[in-house]
């Protein structure tokens, strides 16, 4: 869709409500926005997913060399080459525990995405999906869906401590949730407009209202310091009238087939099957507004992810495999860190492979991806491999490794849910206290 | 051009403008109206005119003050601020500079929301609201107006017009009967004001002097909004606007009343802190970033409290000892935590937050030049900089500017600090002393910042750098001295010292450079705060007290202004 | 030096030997560890796996049965209750051992045994010295958890998150190589220790000791060629496990340390630990707290013993009565048998400032939540 068209466009939305705004303010707006509208004229949503895997990384294989853009992708990452530029990988932010003991697997799962690191499971809910849900996610059939892939009903998404937001284990049963029963066509779905959206685009017309008294009342230079502001106000006008448009129709929808019956358990080959799966369900979920933020438990922090043939879990051998003096870590540790980011690859595949807009549901989409502990048998919180995969909408920069040189890792849970669109200036208690974002990420 | 006359070049341009009192004297705001100009004043012939008002934006530490004052400090503001604009040496002054982009403007509307949703919640609306509605699912005319009047009064910081009232009130009606709540009407009234430019913008206006005929002065509200940031670093309270609005600042009784007020209250320190933080650039600690390998003691905790550190060190000294400004530059109190205790190499009883401590003569230290919130901030991620050092004392010290380095230099040499023929700063700078095109300009420089080079690039003291004694003599302007206690005292005695806070203060004061019409208030003052033993608290009260702190001209609305001021920024005249 | 320095431990480990793999210390293979989690349950005979049974179902249910049943009880929380057992290898060659002779002798097991010790052989030193008393690498000497690539001799990791710390002081220092006459103390560090970016502990940085006198010792010592010598005092220290809280005491403690130019202490604390303690430390956590001083709950102490045997690769029963088998110190005045076992630890401390005074905690916050009250 060309330039010009889409002016037309927005114009007809507009309709009477254009009224009055100069064509350049336009330009601005489609500048900055355009590629955040579908051939419908209507704007996509921006959506947010979490994605954990357990038992942290083994940093020869998992840190980059290099920091900015210019890094080399290490061996456990290379699978994720194709998303290269659509990745941010942060080595070296902490958690900061002030002396609170740590629970192996708990609290630095715990502390990165509440900004609090507690000494058991009394997480100080919300996490920060549920945060970010409450803001992207209004007017959604699901505030969020939550999945665990290795066969445990787990989930670290948590409006308050002790309720958890329960995880899909089965294929099947997400299946029916999403698009069994109360699942409606979303290109004919009704549509009521937010009244407090309303209220406050009304609002915004009585500011501008004196105006010409204002601009006759100040010197030259001001006057067009007070025009730039009238000018931002009307911007503001223009997104809360698209808000109040009905919802986009969705573009390449089709309702997915039921998931075959599976062998749910731990069980790595089988997991990574479940896995596919649920990530193909979720991206549909996404894609159709169902729901906008899903929260993937790959491997729970304790992983019992195993290998077929053995009784060992990835767990257990993180704490019993003796380092292999030529490599210089624990070798089969390696291969469950390993496996774990060909999930990864597979999760970003699947919201890759839905076109939507200009480019894909991943480019709409921000997904932080992190694990519990960095090297698992110190149960170390410091350094936990985090990153953060998408375009949001437009709203973040990807394609970089920044090393965190122990900064607290609240530091990228402040910048997601700025990101989100959250106003949140500050997050995170004691030494993970943080009003630094990450600006590197920020659009 | 050849080499030699590139250099020729830069020597000439190499010479440091005066200094304190940047006048303004070409800018269209401060050129005398056109004759006979319709709302132009008319001074007397040949006296130059008073500065035209400015239009100031709030900036962050304003906004959040004035928020917490007029609803409550636990009210969240949850928007964000852009960085803000630096212009003259100060984001004062740039204040009046500053637009206003799309993305503030969403920012002040989130702010907007966050705070009325807030005032207007269960919570905190017995406590905040002058009146509560008879019914809340009826709209409350009586009790809507005082409200909006209310609020208003204080976001404005003057009263609303009937027609501003009644635009506000009629939102309020409109949601409520959209919304059916009352409390939500209020709500989005509350936004409207909190995302107008009237409570965005500091919006100065004039009114003829009654006194002297012909001329102009700031109106009552812009006066008592001008003395409040300035004093408070915040909103004028109900008071200054009740005696504002009762003409009590026309007199001089009644404006020394309110500004002894002001400043007897504890928000006054707010403003002498928010004040240096500006001075001394210390924004630029939000990024500032440091070899972890070279500099193992230097964490986001310790450029936090490396910025505390000098301003409680200047609010203790300045406010609660009355001292002498400039022994600020000789002082040796330590206030520490735990964190810079680490750098300092000293101990930090106190698990918590600060202790007062002295620095030892041993230590090298005297004067907030030689805290690390100096040193670090004026140094490279891994090493000193005598240079940053020495521009930084000459910028933020002595109002003084000096040139960019021209582009071609070759810095390898400098740079390779393991170059063993160079183990020093010293020694890696001769160039400085010795390259014609470096020369001119280093020597303001570099002369300054050698004497600190026994702190390395975070403040960390040493006395060899790769094995060599370091060597710390150096001058200013003449004056030859040794290490940092030798260049506190250079700064204690330079005469610009005092002459550039008192330059500094007054721009920050009116968000602008100073105008040749205010030339002799300036030496004034400066005569003043000599005579009172540099004590700032007296000269703020001088200016706050002081006619010509509100002195203004019209500002130049017609369009004939208005082409010339376009006509020179076409032809890139930057005045 | 104003005749004053602090320090604070920045690394700490027992002091051991070679791998048993380089020094040929067990000729007889590593010690062995349970075969099956039922093993360690006694009293009941369902507690073996079930045909079919996964891992996970299967510990769970032993776990629940364990502890709602009072008629069974597990050999990690009551070692006593087993045998000796003899897949627990020791080591029985004489290999060069790290550590510090303790007595002053070089002891033979069929020599004479002076009073107050056991028969037992000391080991040659790493350079050459003799009569090192260490028995407790004796006793753990075979185990992999132990060697330079297991888990056991990490715990100092655990330090650096500030869970717990050693603060040292010297008082009275005339001459920093050469005085015959210094102070020294020993504390459990009230504060967290302060790192850099890189976790590297921070020179210079300020630590208050504990106000709690069970964890604060001072003894007399002496400096001679820049080593420190002090005389026995007993020491007691943190130790967390698993959010579990417990006691590292060492009764006879002597410090032999290197002091470097640059104010770096660098050598050995050694002394005798009692075998029920060290068992509890290391092996049990019988004794564990939680963070309120209460004894934590039977499932943490016990799950976190079994488990460490687990992953450890050890029997409870086998490590204890081990560590009496080798034991060298503090005959019972019935039996004979010795109660307290040589202990070596090897430590590095870098300078701090050292503050003996009440300061309010940084986790006032956490405290008044109930997450935390620390006894120190």
């Amino acid at each position: 869709m060309n330039k010009y068209h889409r002016r037309t466009v927005l114009r007809g939305l507009l309709g009477g409500a254009a009224v009055g705004v100069a064509l350049p303010v336009l330009d601005l707006f489609l500048n900055d926005s355009g590629k955040a509208f579908a051939a419908t004229g209507r704007r996509i949503p921006v959506r947010f997913g979490s994605w954990i895997w357990g038992c942290g990384h083994i940093p020869e294989k998992w840190i980059p060399e290099g920091t900015g853009t210019d890094f080399t992708l290490p061996p456990d990452l290379e699978p994720l080459a194709p998303y290269r530029d659509q990745l941010a990988i942060f080595s070296g932010f902490d958690v900061r525990l002030d002396g609170v003991p740590n629970k192996p697997h708990v609290t630095g799962c715990l502390g990165l995405r509440t900004g609090i690191p507690v000494p058991n499971d009394r997480v100080e809910a919300p996490t920060l999906d549920v945060l970010i849900g409450d803001e992207i996610g209004k007017g959604t059939r699901f505030s969020s869906i939550e999945v665990s892939t290795s066969g445990i009903q787990r989930s670290y998404s948590y409006r308050a401590a002790g309720s958890p937001n329960p995880s899909e284990t089965s294929p099947l049963a997400l299946y029916k949730r999403i698009f069994g029963a109360g699942f409606q066509d979303p290109n004919a779905a009704g549509f009521t407009p937010d009244s407090r959206t309303m209220v406050h685009k009304s609002v915004l017309s009585a500011v501008t209202e004196d105006r010409k008294q204002l601009m006759r009342s100040v010197g030259a230079e001001d006057r067009r310091r007070l025009d730039e502001y009238f000018t931002s106000i009307r911007q503001l006008e223009n997104q809360l009238a698209l808000q109040l448009e009905p919802p986009a129709p969705v573009e390449n929808f089709t309702i997915p087939d039921p998931p075959p019956d599976l062998v749910l358990d731990s069980e790595m080959e089988h997991v990574m099957e479940t896995h596919k799966l649920m990530a193909g369900l979720l991206a549909r979920a996404l894609q159709c507004n169902q729901t906008r933020v899903v929260n993937v438990l790959f491997s729970d922090t304790t992983s019992n992810l195993r290998r077929r043939g053995s009784t060992t879990t990835h767990h257990t051998l993180t704490h019993e495999e003796p380092v292999n003096p030529e490599l210089g870590y624990q070798e089969q540790v390696g291969w469950f860190a390993t496996q774990s980011m060909l999930a990864w690859r597979d999760f970003l595949d699947a919201l890759a492979e839905i076109p939507e807009g200009d480019g894909t549901l991943l480019d709409n989409c921000l997904i932080l991806a992190h694990s519990d502990c960095s090297i698992a048998k110190a149960h170390a919180v410091e350094g936990i491999p985090t990153m953060v995969a998408g375009g949001a909408g437009g709203r973040i920069r990807t394609g970089f490794h920044m090393a965190g040189k122990a900064d607290p890792i609240s530091r990228i849970g402040l910048t997601v849910q700025q990101a989100m669109g959250l106003q949140v200036e500050s997050w995170g208690t004691r030494s993970m206290e943080t009003r630094r974002n990450i600006p590197e990420l920020l659009a | 051009m050849n080499k030699g006359l590139a250099a020729l070049v830069v020597l000439v341009a190499c010479q440091l403008l005066p200094g304190s009192d940047p006048v303004a004297a070409n800018t269209p705001q401060a050129a005398a109206p056109a004759a006979g100009s319709p709302g132009a004043g008319s001074p007397a012939a040949g006296s130059p005119a008073a500065a035209q008002p400015v239009m100031r934006r709030l900036t962050e530490a304003q906004y959040r003050a004035t928020v917490a004052d007029i609803f409550d400090p636990g009210i969240p503001v949850v928007g964000r601020f852009e960085r803000a604009l630096r212009s003259d040496g100060l984001i004062a002054v740039g204040t009046s500079e500053s637009g206003l982009s799309p993305f503030s403007v969403e920012q002040y509307d989130a702010s907007a929301r966050g705070i009325a949703a807030a005032v207007l919640s269960e919570a905190w609306r017995d406590q905040l609201l002058p009146c509560q509605p008879a019914v809340a699912n009826r709209f409350d005319e009586d009790c809507a107006t005082r409200i909006v009047e209310h609020f208003g009064r204080l976001l404005f910081r003057r009263p609303l017009s009937d027609s501003e009232t009644g635009r506000f009130l009629d939102a309020a009606r409109n949601t409520q009967q959209r919304l059916g709540d009352f409390y939500s009407g209020l709500e989005f009234a509350l936004v409207g004001m909190m995302i107008s430019p009237d409570f965005l913008l500091r919006i100065e206006r004039v009114e003829p002097d009654p006194a002297k005929p012909g001329h102009y002065r700031l109106d009552a509200w812009s006066r008592a909004t001008r003395l409040s940031y300035f004093i408070t670093g915040s909103t004028p309270d109900d008071e200054l606007l009740r005696a504002a609005g009762a003409g009590e600042l026309d007199t001089e009784q009644g404006l020394a009343h309110q500004v002894e007020r002001l400043m007897a209250s504890p928000r006054f320190a707010n403003a002498v802190r928010v004040f240096f933080d500006d001075m001394l650039q210390f924004e630029l600690f939000d990024d500032l970033a440091k070899d972890p390998v070279i500099y193992p003691s230097y964490n986001s905790a310790v450029a936090e409290d490396a910025r505390e550190q000098t301003l409680l060190t200047i609010t203790d000294h300045l406010l609660t000892r009355n001292g002498d400004y400039r022994d600020l530059f000789t002082t040796r109190s330590a206030p520490l935590t735990r964190s810079l205790g680490v750098v300092y190499r000293m101990p930090v009883a106190t698990r918590n937050g600060w202790a007062m401590s002295e620095f030892s003569e041993r230590s090298g230290r005297a004067g907030i030049q030689s805290q690390v919130g100096f040193l670090a901030l004026h140094s490279h991620p891994g090493r000193s900089s005598p240079t940053l050092r020495g521009k930084a004392i000459r910028e933020v010290f002595l109002c003084q500017h000096v040139p960019d380095p021209p582009v071609d230099v070759d810095f390898t040499g400098i740079n390779d600090d393991s170059n063993a023929a160079r183990p020093t700063a010293r020694d890696r700078l001769e160039a400085h002393r010795t390259q014609p095109a470096c020369k001119a300009c280093h020597t303001l420089m570099d002369p300054l910042g050698l004497t600190l080079e026994r702190f390395d690039g975070v403040g960390g003291f040493r006395t060899r750098e790769n094995g060599a004694i370091i060597d710390v003599s150096g001058s200013l302007d003449g004056r030859e001295f040794e290490a940092a206690p030798g260049l506190g005292q250079a700064l204690h005695d330079h005469p610009e010292t005092p002459r550039c806070l008192v330059s500094k203060l007054y721009r920050s004061a009116v968000g602008r450079k100073t105008v040749a019409a205010e030339k002799p208030f300036i030496e004034q003052l400066n005569q003043i705060f000599a005579d009172n033993g540099y004590r700032l608290p007296g000269l703020m009260q001088t200016i706050a007290v002081s006619e010509a702190f509100y002195a203004a001209s019209p500002p130049s609305t017609d369009e004939g202004e208005e082409t010339v001021a376009a006509a020179r920024e076409a032809q890139g005249d930057p005045s | 030096m104003d005749g004053q320095a602090g320090f604070v431990v920045s690394n700490f480990e027992y002091a051991l030997a070679e791998d048993a793999e380089v020094n040929g210390a067990c000729p007889d293979g590593m010690t062995e560890g349970y075969t099956n989690q039922g093993d360690v349950f006694v009293g009941a005979p369902d507690l073996q796996r079930k045909e079919g049974e996964n891992e996970q179902d299967y510990v769970r249910r032993l776990f629940q049965s364990a502890f709602s049943d009072s008629g069974i009880e597990n050999l990690c929380q009551n070692p006593e209750l087993g045998s000796p057992n003899p897949t627990f290898r020791t080591v029985s060659a004489e290999v060069p051992v790290d550590g510090i002779d303790l007595d002053g002798r070089a002891s033979v097991a069929n020599g004479e045994t002076p009073a107050g010790s056991c028969a037992h052989d000391d080991f040659p030193g790493m350079n050459g010295e003799t009569g090192i008393d260490n028995q407790f690498y004796r006793v753990v000497g075979c185990n992999k958890s132990f060697q330079s690539t297991g888990q056991s001799n990490i715990f100092d990791i655990v330090m650096l998150t500030g869970a717990w710390g050693i603060l040292i002081t010297l008082d009275g220092v005339d001459d920093i190589v050469n005085d015959e006459s210094v102070e020294v103390g020993f504390y459990a560090n009230a504060d967290p220790i302060q790192l850099s970016p890189a976790r590297e502990p921070l020179p210079f940085a300020t630590y208050a000791m504990t106000q709690d006198p069970r964890y604060r010792a001072t003894t007399s010592g002496r400096i001679r060629n820049g080593i420190l010598t002090t005389d026995p005092v007993d020491v007691r220290f943190h130790w967390v496990v698993n959010s579990m809280r417990l006691d590292r005491p060492l009764e006879r403690a002597v410090a032999r340390l290197a002091i470097s130019e640059d104010g770096t202490l660098d050598g050995y604390l050694a002394g005798y630990t009692k075998v029920e303690d060290l068992y509890n430390f290391k092996f049990g956590f019988r004794n564990a707290t939680d963070g309120t001083g209460q004894l934590a709950p039977v499932r943490l102490r016990a799950g976190s013993s079994i488990g460490a045997a687990f992953v450890l690769g050890h029997t409870c029963e086998g490590a204890y009565y081990a560590l009496y088998e080798h034991a060298d110190a503090d005959p019972d005045p019935e039996t004979g048998r010795c109660t307290s076992i040589s202990t070596q630890y090897r430590l590095t401390a870098i300078p701090a400032f050292v503050v003996d005074e009440e300061t309010s905690s940084v986790n006032e916050e956490l405290d008044a939540a109930g997450n935390r009250r620390d006894p120190y």
